[in-house]
């Protein structure tokens, strides 16, 4: 269903759309339910943005210009933002998992993002800290400068899923690189994010 | 030459030998019985027999209520002409002897080498279609005590089980093959259903609807033979009147059809009642711990009691019934047999005298139906009701909801009374009597049973299987750190739910399901971001060779999966294969070939 139809019988439902900028649209229903955000795709149309996704984002940790010597000073330093966060149960055993992770298989992105992170016992819900570092950092062969720490409790491996293919999809667009590495904030960064323009 | 003359001879005889040889494999062929006709014949053997033999457990039954009551007609008018103390001894006397039967029969049993069954249902439905006979002949035994000296059960019970047992020893002596010998059963049964009720049609239905659980033409042709020869076999020794024949009913305003099409709703609220009624009684007698014969003697004790108030509420209820539908009975009247009725019948069911309650729940049925009737004459006497007509509606849809088999009880009160003008009548009542009580009900009076003994004979099956038996060595395995392109190739180039993780000593590490990642297969950007071990489920249930079959079934439905993985133990975990559902009911089923070639190609 295209978005007219669909923003046609949304009309009749009663749901309130509003602009968020040339690129989202943010859509709120009448009665009691969370908004839905959408954004312009390469095609021109628009397409759900996950919800999920932009809510574990919201509750990420933002660390501007991270500087380190490797990538386990870099993963470490990361690691400690989320030390005393509340959902961390067991930072000890999430950091040793994160590392246990790094070593079976660097999870890199081409392009220069890292995506460290597991699935551990040591973490109640999905925790993340976000890096962008001004100096790329070497992961193996590859100079990262944008780093997604994902902590994933065993149990939410779907919420995982989703949340790392939307980062990926969304980090292969266009310059997309050199836009979320300018963010300066936890809010900018999103924003940079559902607005691609 | 002398060699070329036979040789001519004999190309001179062999046109007439051909064409005799060809009529002889021609009726051969055509005349022979396959095995479905053979069914039809040997079903209509047990139809007749089941006749003989119903008619003769009522012939005996009828002596033992003279030597009892000193009458021979019928068993409330024998209690009737009793004094009071002899009402309260006779029936305690006859379930004190029905109980040392019993009591003394299990021992005689328990020394058979055989393991059968003495219930007619389970052997149909479970069983091997073998009923154990000195088991059955005890029961008989009992049930002719109990009911010739008045408790209050129906006495269709043993008249059926009698007729099973003939048909499963025809089977037995016969070695006819198990599946038919089950069908030769339920043929038994419904002669012996015919024969008590002169009801062929509703008998055929009874057994297949409540126990086969079928009406296809396939396994209800025998039944019919069965149930039209015991019947006719019946009429022939002298009982051609059906039970309850009706004079006609009319109705006096086209009004009343609304107040007749109510009664299925109060009848089909009223069962779930009465099926729990009965229940409590038989949880209540279980409680007091008392030798057999004592227990019931003491229902028999009751039983008496209550015949004392009233003899109307001894014996099945048969000749209740025809008073009911023949004579004006006024509401307090109908309302107190319905009670006393219901209070002896519970007791007898509870305390465990052999036998039905089918009888007895007609009477229910047609009294609350007969009470609704008044009712609706006292509230518009415009319509001047014929209460007997809601008796007899009123006992069809009773029987409806409380056996959860509508189109048995709509035959089974149409031959009941004969009465075609109340026909649409029943079928509308039983059918809205079934589907209200089905809203509080959902175990029906034979399913219960059914049921406790399917579990029973489930388990005890499944005992006997060994996971290794049928476990499958070559399930599909990845690597911890398999990609998510090679995951997704994995569920592509196979049709499993699961793929299993294992490290590189086969150890199980978990488990990948279809179901969690099925979404994602198509998303190039997580292939190299995402490996095995981010996405396997670490507790994924498995089993051993140790674990029983009981275990592996929970397990099973803790993992919403077709198949578990096996492994060695649960120590070392190490993979050796995996089991399926399909193999477990298939090697349940008996069909173990199956489940072996299944195993191969899958």
């Amino acid at each position: 269903m295209g978005l007219r139809t669909g923003v046609a019988a949304a009309i009749r439902r009663g749901i309130v759309f509003e602009k968020f900028s040339n690129a989202v649209i943010k859509a709120t229903p009448a009665f009691p339910g969370r908004s839905i955000w959408y954004n312009k795709d390469s095609w021109g149309g628009y397409r759900v943005i996950s919800r999920k996704a932009i809510e574990h984002l919201k509750g990420a940790i933002f660390l501007k210009d991270l500087e380190a010597q490797s990538d386990h000073e870099a993963i470490s330093k990361m690691l400690d933002l989320l030390r005393s966060h509340p959902e961390v149960c067991n930072f000890e055993m999430f950091a040793a998992d994160v590392f246990d992770r790094q070593q079976t298989d660097p999870p890199l992105f081409p392009g220069g993002v890292a995506f460290p992170h597991a699935r551990t016992d040591g973490v109640m819900t999905l925790v993340m800290a976000v890096a962008t570092c001004r100096k790329p950092i070497q992961f193996g062969d590859i100079s990262v400068r944008l780093i997604f720490l994902v902590g994933v409790p065993k149990r939410a491996g779907g919420d995982y899923l989703e949340l790392i293919s939307f980062l990926a999809r969304q980090i292969r667009r266009d310059r997309a690189m050199e836009r979320l590495t300018g963010a300066e904030d936890m809010p900018g960064f999103i924003a940079r994010f559902v607005d691609p323009a | 030459m002398e060699t070329n003359g036979e040789i001519e001879q004999k190309t001179t005889l062999s046109p007439l030998l051909r064409r005799l040889l060809r009529l002889q494999f021609w009726l051969v062929e055509h005349l022979r019985p396959s095995e479905r006709q053979s069914t039809l014949i040997w079903a209509a053997l047990i139809g007749a027999l089941g006749a003989l033999t119903s008619e003769a457990f009522r012939k005996t039954s009828d002596f033992v209520l003279h030597l009892a009551t000193g009458s021979s007609s019928g068993i409330i008018s024998g209690f009737a002409n009793l004094t009071w103390w002899q009402r309260l001894i006779v029936p305690t006397v006859g379930g004190l002897l029905a109980g040392s039967t019993l009591w003394f029969g299990s021992r005689l049993v328990a020394g058979g080498k055989q393991k059968t069954t003495t219930d007619y249902m389970e052997a149909i439905v479970v069983g091997s279609g073998i009923i154990s006979a000195r088991a059955s002949i005890v029961k008989s035994l009992s049930a002719l005590l109990s009911i010739s000296t008045g408790t209050s059960i129906g006495r269709e019970g043993p008249l059926v089980q009698i007729s099973s047992l003939v048909a499963s020893l025809i089977g037995r002596v016969r070695n006819i093959p198990i599946p038919q010998r089950r069908h030769l059963v339920a043929c038994g049964a419904a002669a012996g259903i015919a024969s008590a009720y002169k009801a062929p049609i509703a008998a055929s239905f009874f057994v297949a609807e409540i126990i086969l659980g079928t009406v296809v033409v396939e396994s209800l042709g025998p039944l019919i033979i069965a149930s039209v020869v015991a019947a006719f076999v019946t009429q022939m020794l002298g009982n051609s009147e059906p039970l309850y024949k009706s004079s006609g009913f009319n109705l006096h305003t086209r009004w009343e059809i609304i107040p007749l099409s109510c009664v299925g709703i109060l009848l089909g609220f009223s069962a779930p009642l009465y099926l729990g009624f009965l229940r409590s009684a038989e949880r209540l007698f279980s409680k007091i711990v008392l030798p057999v014969p004592l227990k019931l003697a003491l229902g028999g004790a009751i039983v008496g009691g209550l015949a004392i108030l009233n003899p109307d509420v001894c014996g099945n209820g048969h000749g209740l019934l025809r008073s009911i539908f023949h004579q004006y009975w006024f509401w307090d009247e109908v309302l107190a047999i319905i009670v006393l009725k219901l209070l002896a019948t519970a007791t007898a069911f509870g305390s465990g005298v052999v036998g039905g309650v089918f009888t007895p729940t007609l009477v229910v049925g047609a009294g609350l139906g007969v009470l609704y009737g008044e009712g609706i004459l006292y509230l518009a006497p415009q319509f001047q009701s014929d209460p007997a007509m809601y008796g007899v509606v009123g006992m069809g849809a009773f029987l409806a909801a409380t056996t959860g088999a509508p189109l048995m009880a709509i035959l089974m009160a149409f031959e009941l009374t004969l009465d075609y003008s109340i026909a649409p009548f029943l079928m509308v009542n039983c059918v809205v009597a079934y589907y209200c009580s089905g809203i509080f009900e959902k175990r029906f009076m034979y399913g219960e049973s059914l049921e406790r003994k399917g579990a029973a004979f489930f388990n005890q099956q499944l005992a006997a299987v060994n996971i290794r038996d049928l476990v499958r060595r070559d399930p599909i395995t990845l690597p911890k750190n398999a990609t998510f392109a090679q995951i997704a190739e994995t569920f592509v180039q196979h049709r499993f739910q699961h793929v299993y993780i294992v490290d590189k000593d086969q150890k199980l590490l978990g488990a990948i399901s279809l179901h969690d990642v099925k979404t994602f297969l198509d998303r190039p950007e997580l292939e190299s971001v995402v490996i095995a071990a981010d996405i396997m489920d670490e507790d994924f249930p498995r089993v051993s060779p140790m674990h029983g079959m009981n275990d592996a079934l929970h397990k099973f439905s803790e993992a919403h999966s077709e198949r578990l993985p096996v492994v060695d133990d649960m120590v070392s975990k190490r993979l050796i294969g995996s089991i399926s559902k399909t193999d477990i009911i298939l090697h349940l089923a008996g069909d173990q070939s199956a489940a072996a070639t299944s195993r191969q190609f899958r």
